[in-house]
């Protein structure tokens, strides 16, 4: 590598090293490095910095680069980025059981939006509409989506560029169907029909404002919505939203309309029957991170630890064994029933919980009978037992939210119910479907 | 996020033929075997009868081994001490019966180097006549829509192309994969297993799909190879048997099926075609299996 070729790698090193280390001595190193013993760019930097620099000088900075929003690949370890706030709001999150602050949001630059998150969020304020710089920040892709993180190597200044062209704002928005709203998503446009709102009093920051939430329905999906200003939405009308922003709760997008967003009715007729449940492949849900009111039909292949007949803390509600809270300590449990299945479509596979009356409704087993079970055997385990045999490998239909977490999606089932098929129907439909092909 | 692995539907005679495996590049990162239809499997969702089960462990510390028969063939299954659940079910089940299994593919490398694939089960479980029926059609599904995906890809779709539309990015590399490793995949082979399972589905069907014979003219086409396998079964049967009659000796066991597919892959005679040869000489009560994995003249 030649001399002019090494200028960019050695400006960057004098950058992280600063004062302490001479221009011909980064040089030097980075020749010695790179044209003696053949190591290529990215490693010598490192090097280098281990070598030369201060206690304290990550050789994780030696590799920050700066780029642009729209050039993010998902991979980068440590990234420079200059950006505008589009959006954020600091958050309280357990983060591997402990409470945490977090701050997130979206931001924005001339080439595209990308959600970010400082996890150190504690004391973080960013100003809606202000540039920063973030340094030494790293992203991961979810749900083939960008996240720009800001961990505790990472440094965020506010800054004096001017950035206008950000796509949110001056830009073209998105056009958008429901079914497709992503988390991070700046600027849509969305036509959908109002299923239900209403007018909540909260606390954001510590200020009392008001928020219209509800859900919003195209023949796609369902969604969420938060307006943050009152645009006179009313239930049962259908509404073109315009420069809405997404963000997502656990997993869940969720349609914001921000001060920049504008309401107006719109003629689309979605019919009555928009609304209700929306039939998902497990792979869609997965693609998406989570959803209100979606319906998963699969096969039950596991039913896992902790299904059938539980103990609960009286004070906290939370499943407990051998009568020992981990908040209240020796309680009297309170007995339930419930199922953690994990229901496969052959797409993919997702936890689903069932609370007590519908595990009373799929196993056949009340709680009573349960309880009477275990006494009479003297074994709590011998009714999950049996329960879990009443569901598994059947092939069911379950309703309700999944949310992700670590573990994948999970669907709190609002209804489940094993399925009947018709078999020969179905396998009539394959054979036509076979014969109009070969 | 941790993303639990999907289930797949496939048919032993898919199943037993994936020599193609992918390990994980890191320490826990899951293992796949690919499919000659481009399926990246790590975990099954099977179903059929259970023909044989034997405690190979003790009392104690069972070491469970079977063997499930669908309409295009066998699965084999191992069940050790760290799948406690299907352990428990495997002492209780009884031969023949109708089961169902999800669990973990697993393969391993013979003598003579090739891939051998088992099923670890984590569930196995006795399921009813129409379950089973539901299992097939699945999977019948399943299998006719992997040959169309990988039509797509012969007729020239790119790995982004399938993802455009709707395919998951590792199911598009599967396929390429597949189609790099095994080539073109034998179609009609894949087509007759959906077949004998919508006869079994429809019995009162006459159905026909007119096999072999290309599906679609034009360019896309998936080129079906090889001769009408029907036409030298006979002569295949007849090698088979001589074979069993040679490898079985004087010993009461019978020939191993390990020493019969070595001595069959010298006449050419493919490993799953000599369980399809097995399973036709079985049904026509020329042979029988004195234990698992032994073959003996009738």
């Amino acid at each position: 590598m030649k001399g002019n070729e090494l200028t960019p790698h050695v400006e960057e090193l004098k950058r992280v090293l600063g004062k302490k280390v001479s221009e011909e001595d980064i040089r030097a190193e980075l020749d010695n490095f790179v044209n003696r013993f053949g190591v290529d760019v990215e490693n010598a930097k490192k090097a280098i910095v281990r070598k030369l620099g201060d206690e304290g000088v990550s050789f994780i900075t030696a590799d920050a680069v700066k780029k642009k929003i729209g050039d993010l690949t998902g991979n980068e370890q440590s990234v420079d980025i200059t950006a505008k706030v589009v959006f954020g709001e600091s958050k309280d999150v357990t983060v591997r059981g402990q409470p945490k602050t977090i701050f997130s949001g979206i931001l924005g630059d001339d080439t595209g939006t990308a959600s970010f998150t400082v996890w150190e969020g504690e004391g973080v304020e960013l100003e809606t509409g202000a540039v920063y710089e973030f340094r030494n920040a790293y992203t991961r892709l979810w749900n083939e989506r960008v996240q720009i993180n800001v961990g505790n190597r990472g440094t965020i200044e506010a800054s004096k560029e001017r950035i206008e062209t950000v796509p949110y704002s001056g830009g073209e928005p998105v056009d958008a169907k429901i079914g497709d709203l992503r988390e991070g998503m700046g600027s849509v446009n969305v036509t959908g029909k109002v299923i239900d709102v209403e007018r909540r009093e909260i606390t954001v920051r510590g200020e009392p404002r008001v928020v219209f939430s509800g859900k919003m329905a195209d023949d796609t999906g369902n969604v969420q919505f938060s307006a943050w200003e009152d645009f006179g939405l009313v239930e049962g009308r259908t509404y073109t939203v315009s420069n809405a922003y997404v963000r997502a709760w656990r997993g869940i997008p969720q349609l914001n309309m921000g001060d920049r967003a504008s309401v107006e009715e719109a003629d689309a007729d979605f019919g009555d029957a928009v609304g209700g449940p929306t039939e998902s492949t497990i792979s869609e849900i997965i693609a998406v991170g989570g959803g209100i009111d979606v319906s998963v039909t699969g096969v039950v292949v596991d039913v896992r630890q902790g299904s059938g007949l539980i103990q609960r803390c009286p004070e906290c509600n939370r499943a407990i064994l051998n009568g020992e809270c981990v908040s209240h300590g020796t309680v009297e449990p309170v007995l339930d029933l419930r199922l953690k299945l994990v229901l496969d479509d052959g797409t993919g596979a997702m936890n689903v919980h069932v609370g007590r009356e519908l595990t009373e409704k799929l196993t056949g087993v009340t709680l009573d009978a349960a309880v009477g079970l275990a006494k009479a055997r003297g074994d709590p385990e011998a009714a999950s037992r049996g329960m879990a045999g009443k569901v598994i490998i059947k092939q069911m239909k379950a309703t309700g939210n999944v949310l992700s977490d670590e573990f994948g999606p999970m669907m709190i089932a609002r209804e489940a119910e094993f399925l009947e098929i018709d078999i020969d129907a179905e396998a009539k439909k394959l054979l036509s479907e076979m014969e109009a092909t070969i | 996020m941790i993303l639990r692995e999907t289930a797949w539907r496939v048919f032993a005679g898919e199943l037993n033929n994936s020599t193609l495996e992918e390990r994980g590049a890191e320490e826990k990162s899951p293992n796949y075997v690919i499919s000659p239809l481009g399926a990246p499997i790590n975990r099954v969702l099977i179903a059929g009868v259970l023909l044989e089960k034997e405690n190979r462990g003790t009392d104690d510390d069972p070491l469970w081994s079977g063997r499930i028969q669908d309409a295009s063939g066998n699965f084999f299954i191992n069940v050790g001490r760290y799948q406690p659940a299907a352990s428990v079910a495997m002492a209780d089940l009884e031969t023949p019966s109708y089961v169902a299994v999800v669990g973990k593919v697993r393969t391993y490398a013979r003598d003579d180097g090739r891939v051998m694939v088992t099923v670890r089960p984590e569930r196995i479980e006795e399921i009813d006549e129409e379950t089973r029926r539901l299992w097939m059609l699945s999977t019948a599904r399943a299998t006719w829509e992997r040959l169309l995906d990988m039509k797509k890809a012969i007729g020239g779709a790119s790995i982004e192309d399938l993802v455009e539309g709707g395919m998951d990015r590792d199911g598009a590399e599967a396929i390429h994969y597949a189609l790099e490793y095994y080539g073109n995949p034998d179609s009609t082979r894949y087509l007759n297993m959906i077949q004998n399972s919508l006869r079994a589905l429809l019995p009162d069907e006459q159905i026909d799909l007119g096999l072999p014979e290309k599906i679609y003219g034009g360019e896309d086409e998936i080129v079906i190879d090889g001769p009408d396998e029907r036409g030298s079964s006979e002569e295949e049967k007849e090698i088979i048997m001589r074979l069993i009659g040679e490898l079985e000796g004087g010993g009461k066991d019978g020939a191993d099926r390990e020493s019969l597919e070595r001595e069959a892959a010298k006449h050419g005679i493919a490993p799953v075609r000599v369980e399809e040869l097995s399973n036709e000489l079985m049904d026509e009560g020329q042979v029988y299996e004195p234990s698992l994995g032994y073959l003996k003249r009738v």
